[in-house]
């Protein structure tokens, strides 16, 4: 009795802040749910929102597998490079995203530069004025920003891995490959599921970053769903669709996270 | 409007209630500070961007004087007007008093007023007061018939040209792109440059060349006039600016991106805000001397016009000193308080006899040119759907611009969205 005691303030705060206003945003949004199959921008915008949801997610585990294999090396100054790895993910996005917004200028910004000057490009481009090199940039920015957390997530995976493992592997004479595929990858099934979950939901959920790199644009081929729900609900005063919205695409969120994250994970049982 | 109002009113309550009971626990046993001066809240309230130059203490100090008995608070908020939108938006829609005057932007108006959110302001400011405001910011003050804002500043979009390399302004679209065209010698200096990026400023600028064609986006009756020749002619002309006399960048613009190409002293003409203007002739600018403003130019046979900006006070409805609001913002609005945030935060009076003010008129000797702007300046559609109004247009403009759409494609694709948003 006395721990559920213990337990009340915490639960009262999360019902009240939480719980309780999801509640009553569903409630509101039930008579919207039907405008959902009618609003003819939605398939665009929510195929945008998983483009880009995937190609970063997918960018994300790749690098972020190599750095934390490459971190979780000995060697000397790890712990000033661990640190120093971890700098984009502990800066503000926004401050990240006008910094990009710098990168990405058609005149004076670093991207065309470095392009011009290696001979990529014989003349910079506006990469953020092009619908196609728009949405490869704000993809560029989120795997920069939110890599190091893919790196953490996995580096604390690879650290529980039980050495006498691969010793034992190396005993049978085992390669590095063969090591990898037999012990690091199924035994990094969790950690890659839990970052799988939680960078799904992160992402498909992004508003600050594309809201300062492009603003949706151009052509709107940068609008995502988290950019739509605030037009309907701040701009367009429409708190009812946009409730709808928010919960169609809570529930959507969680279930495609769950999923992906189970199939990362429970596919090493086979 | 919704008829679930009455539910979720309760849930509001019980939310508020619940909120209130975590925060009392909160509060308990942190043992308590100094929150027990509910009563003393000033009468009137409002919200405003960052007073940068300090005129809006300076006004609030001189009030003080003439009106002692009426206490005022400014709220000094972010500088993003959408912000602010949406601070005013959300205190409004909750009911609450937060603010009791609104300082609102021209294109608040008829979504505010459509709410019921605004007090009718016609009893108090009589016809003849009205005439003395610029007509186009009244105009945008006006919702069905019925005034609800008082203009304080304005505010209209122009063509900035370089005086040092041609003598006389174009009046025309065509005779706009001949002289870019000759004098342009990208990418060092290119023709035009404007504010093109998917955003509400594209929406002014395209507003301008449309009216300029003839065209508009809704008729007197407000019906969707949006895809008629004159609207494709426009976007047409506006697609075509792109590669040819503006940088490809151009995609990419604000009113900031726009003023440092040309103030870098690497554009001929730029589409911008008049306060490009006092930034473009300061002291270390390349381009100090070289500036030129003037009407938008239009089609041959048509006339020039502006997108108007500006903004005014309104009264909220729930206000609950609504008469020591109307006393403050009737001072406020008087012609000395506009010079003074002229001179101070750089504001547009939005009186028209303060524009032949001699102090006013010896420190800024464009203002007999910039009045010619204001006069031909309209106000975005009218309409309580507005926001949904320039989301069509932005998407499709810039569709257009960055060559995803043809113009007719486009033009015909934003007025059906639009048909659909004032129809609903």
């Amino acid at each position: 009795m006395k721990r559920y005691l213990y337990f009340a303030p915490a639960a009262a705060l999360l019902g009240g802040v939480l719980a309780l206003p999801l509640a009553i945003g569903l409630a509101r949004g039930t008579g919207h749910w039907g405008a959902l199959f009618r609003d003819a921008a939605l398939p665009r915008i929510a195929l945008t929102t998983l483009s880009f949801a995937g190609a970063s997610v997918v960018l994300e585990l790749g690098l972020g597998l190599a750095f934390a294999l490459l971190l979780h090396r000995t060697f000397r100054l790890r712990g000033p490079v661990r640190a120093a790895a971890l700098v984009p993910w502990a800066l503000p996005t926004a401050v990240m995203a006008m910094s990009w917004r710098w990168i990405f200028n058609d005149t004076y910004g670093l991207a065309n530069d470095l392009a011009v000057r290696l001979g990529v490009l014989e003349r910079g481009i506006a990469w953020l004025g092009r619908p196609g090199t728009a949405f490869a940039a704000i993809v560029v920015a989120d795997v920069w920003k939110t890599t190091p957390f893919v790196t953490l997530l996995l580096l604390a995976g690879l650290q529980s891995i039980p050495e006498d493992l691969y010793e034992a592997l190396s005993l049978d004479g085992a390669g590095p490959i063969l090591r990898f595929r037999m012990v690091t990858l199924p035994l990094l099934r969790p950690a890659l599921a839990l970052a799988v979950a939680f960078r799904l939901i992160q992402a498909l959920g992004a508003f600050d970053l594309v809201w300062v790199l492009t603003g949706g644009g151009p052509a709107d081929a940068t609008r995502t769903i988290a950019l739509y729900i605030y037009d309907q609900q701040f701009r367009y005063l429409d708190s009812g669709y946009a409730a709808a919205l928010t919960g169609a695409f809570g529930l959507a969120t969680l279930a495609l996270a769950a999923g992906v994250g189970r199939w990362v994970r429970g596919s090493s049982a086979s | 409007m919704r008829r679930t109002e009455d539910k979720s009113l309760v849930a509001r309550r019980l939310a508020a209630a619940l909120t209130l009971a975590v925060g009392a626990a909160l509060a308990a046993a942190t043992a308590a500070g100094g929150c027990g001066k509910k009563d003393a809240r000033p009468a009137v309230r409002f919200l405003e961007g960052p007073d940068s130059g300090g005129g809006w203490k300076e006004i609030l100090a001189r009030f003080k004087a003439v009106h002692p008995e009426i206490d005022v608070e400014l709220v000094e908020g972010p500088a993003a007007t959408n912000t602010r939108e949406d601070m005013y938006a959300t205190a409004l829609l909750s009911g609450d008093t937060t603010y009791d005057v609104v300082y609102m932007d021209v294109i608040w108006v008829p979504k505010f007023a459509a709410q019921g959110w605004l007090l009718p302001l016609d009893e108090r400011l009589p016809p003849a007061e009205r005439e003395k405001f610029l007509p186009g910011d009244m105009r945008g003050s006006t919702w069905e018939g019925r005034v609800y804002r008082v203009p304080m500043q304005s505010d209209a979009g122009m063509l900035y040209y370089r005086t040092d390399l041609l003598a006389e302004p174009p009046e025309t679209f065509d005779a706009l792109v001949e002289s870019a065209g000759r004098l342009q010698q990208p990418p060092g200096l290119w023709g035009f440059v404007f504010q093109g990026r998917q955003y509400e400023g594209l929406v002014c600028g395209f507003l301008e060349i449309l009216w300029g064609h003839g065209g508009d986006v809704l008729d007197a009756q407000g019906r969707v006039v949006l895809d008629s020749p004159e609207g494709v002619q426009a976007l047409t002309w506006m697609a075509g600016l792109v590669k040819r006399i503006a940088p490809e960048g151009v995609a990419t613009y604000q009113e900031e991106e726009a003023r440092h190409v040309f103030q870098e002293g690497h554009a001929v003409f730029m589409r911008n805000w008049p306060y490009a203007w006092t930034l473009a002739q300061a002291v270390d600018s390349p381009v100090r001397g070289k500036v030129g403003i003037c009407p938008m130019v239009h089609a041959q046979g048509r006339a020039s016009a502006a997108t108007l900006g500006g903004w005014g006070f309104g009264i909220a409805k729930k206000a609950r000193h609504p008469d020591a609001a109307w006393t403050f913002l009737s001072f406020a609005t008087q012609p000395e308080q506009m010079k003074l945030l002229h001179f101070k935060n750089g504001a547009i009076p939005a009186r028209r006899e303060l524009f032949k003010d001699p102090e006013i008129v010896a420190k800024s000797p464009h203002y007999p040119d910039l009045y010619r702007v204001l006069l031909a300046a309209r106000p975005r559609p009218v309409h309580p759907a507005y926001a949904r109004i320039s989301d069509a247009l932005q998407v499709h403009v810039s569709a257009a611009l960055v060559g995803t759409e043809t113009p007719e494609a486009a033009i015909r694709a934003a007025a059906e969205r639009i048909r659909e948003a004032v129809g609903r």
